[in-house]
């Protein structure tokens, strides 16, 4: 953590791709325990943003401090203690389930990492995976088994980039169900993006809007929707997606 | 989840151990890659052997055939060394692993030293796969040569290493069409590095390339080592020089190559 407490702080954030701005000054706070999702359009920012947390991505300006480590000199002294999965990602071939488990239990600093990563895989009801080769699992299965990797070390914090997209309704019930218990029992911070708004409003304390790699609305779900004037956080995407010009442009293929 | 959780430390050994597990259980899955390691090796060595058994029976000697054996069985030290590394880095691309393993402590230069680890396996089998043809086909036993083997062996693999990370620098910078360069850049190699011969019968405009490469020297001093005389340690003392600065020059350019892939924001789109 840093000074202010934040096991996340990122200030004024730019990144550009061939001189587009992909993100453009993006501050972002994530507190301990906090759960925030980043919402928006295709486009909006959010995979670089979330890159640029985790040391993938060097930004154009600006400063990340993850656990209180500064980026990119020391964000490997913070990365033991971060869980990162994405939905899009799949599972190496050749690995058993168990095994591509342990090698990233190696990676945060067991020794020993097999039975942490059984514990793991029966928190979220696949522990029959765990001899199976990657390659032969369904894409929600992929997709818990990354969870399951990105959890089993019980980070202080865990970003997800669209962690549901490929799963089935119950299945993704039992993964949110899954991310808050554990984030309740051990303090752990979650950075989530997705881009179903129900997921949104059930999993986050705090949503942050990003359209054309800018912070168009932060605060809590239902204070966001209220201020605009909507129900519901579907509305207010909708809503921030059409009067957004960088972005209603980009959607109706004029470009930004 | 139980509440009780084993401590954890995330050391640097822990780091190679689990990229060298990882890249171990790949080998192990695919057989088929036993055919580059092991049989591919063994055939080449029938192939060069027995040319050169054919060209220096006129003359009656076995010089040519001990240095064209000699040639084999180090070429295939690097040979094995860079494949292992480049195509472990393959495997990681292909898989799109790279974003999980930049979200980890990983350092880079701990996933060379884990792939290059595991390589060991196939320089041991490769290697052995060309002695042994050499031995049972030819009756040439390289073990004689003695201790003076060992800083050869030492310079050839930090060698292999060295293009590995030439190769992964090119397909971090220019995309993953440069693949091709993992086998096709040490096919540019061997002719000009005199592996199988002596630099003098190249064409003449092309030895000042050769000497220019540390390869050259240490095949020199490979040469002089299998023939049984005293270790050349004076060439040897100018292939590690030369050997080192290589090196140091294929770090820089992969690290460089590496910080140009994080800024152009490949990282999630890269496959």
């Amino acid at each position: 953590m840093n000074a202010e407490g934040y096991v996340l702080r990122v200030t004024g954030l730019r990144k550009s791709y061939r001189g587009k701005p992909a993100v453009n000054g993006v501050d972002l706070r994530v507190a301990p325990g906090e759960r925030v999702a980043l919402v928006g359009p295709n486009g909006a920012g959010k995979t670089t943003t979330l890159m640029s947390c985790l040391g993938g991505v060097r930004p154009d300006a600006g400063t990340v401090e993850l656990l209180g480590q500064r980026s990119p000199a020391a964000r490997r002294a913070a990365l033991a203690d971060v869980g990162f999965a994405a939905g899009y990602l799949p599972l190496p071939p050749h690995l058993r389930v168990i095994e591509y488990l342990s090698v990233f239990g190696r990676l945060y600093g067991w020794s020993r990492p097999a039975g942490q990563a059984r514990r793991g895989l029966e928190t979220y009801g696949i522990e029959h995976l765990a001899d199976r080769i990657g390659t032969e699992l369904s894409s929600g299965q992929r997709t818990l088994v990354g969870i399951v990797k990105a959890t089993m070390h019980r980070p202080a914090l865990l970003v997800l980039d669209e962690p549901t997209a490929s799963l089935d309704p119950d299945v993704a019930l039992r993964v949110r169900t899954g991310l808050i218990a554990q984030c309740d029992r051990d303090g752990t911070a979650l950075l989530v993006t997705s881009h179903n708004m129900a997921e949104v409003e059930c999993l986050a304390h705090r949503v942050v809007f990003l359209a054309a790699g800018r912070v168009v609305a932060d605060g809590a779900p239902m204070a966001i929707a209220a201020s605009l004037g909507q129900s519901s956080l579907e509305d207010v995407y909708l809503q921030l997606s059409s009067t957004t010009p960088a972005v209603s442009a980009a959607n109706s293929g004029t470009g930004v | 989840m139980t509440d009780a959780v084993p401590p954890r430390v995330s050391t640097g050994r822990r780091r190679v151990a689990a990229v060298a597990l990882r890249h171990a259980a790949v080998l192990r899955r695919s057989p088929n890659r036993y055919f580059e390691i092991a049989v591919l090796p063994a055939v080449d060595t029938l192939l060069y052997a027995s040319i050169a058994t054919y060209m220096s029976a006129s003359s009656g000697g076995t010089r040519t055939v001990l240095t064209v054996v000699t040639g084999m069985v180090f070429w295939h030290v690097i040979h094995q060394a860079q494949i292992a590394v480049s195509t472990g880095f393959f495997e990681e691309v292909y898989s799109r692993q790279l974003p999980s393993l930049f979200a980890t402590p990983l350092r880079p230069v701990e996933w060379i030293l884990g792939t290059a680890l595991q390589g060991m396996v196939r320089i041991v089998v490769g290697v052995a796969a060309v002695a042994c043809t050499a031995t049972f086909a030819y009756g040439f036993d390289l073990t004689g040569a003695g201790a003076g083997l060992v800083p050869v062996f030492v310079l050839l693999l930090l060698t292999g290493w060295s293009f590995a990370l030439v190769v992964v620098g090119l397909v971090l910078r220019f995309g993953s069409g440069t693949e091709a360069l993992t086998w096709g850049m040490l096919s540019l190699i061997l002719p000009l590095s005199g592996a199988l011969y002596p630099i003098d019968v190249l064409p003449g405009f092309i030895q000042p390339v050769s000497r220019l490469l540390p390869t050259t020297y240490t095949f020199d001093a490979a040469r002089a080592v299998a023939a049984g005389g005293p270790t050349p340690w004076g060439a040897l003392g100018g292939a590690a020089l030369a050997t080192l600065a290589l090196m140091a020059t294929a770090v820089v350019f992969a690290t460089l190559a590496l910080r140009r892939f994080q800024r152009r924001g490949f990282i999630s789109r890269y496959q």
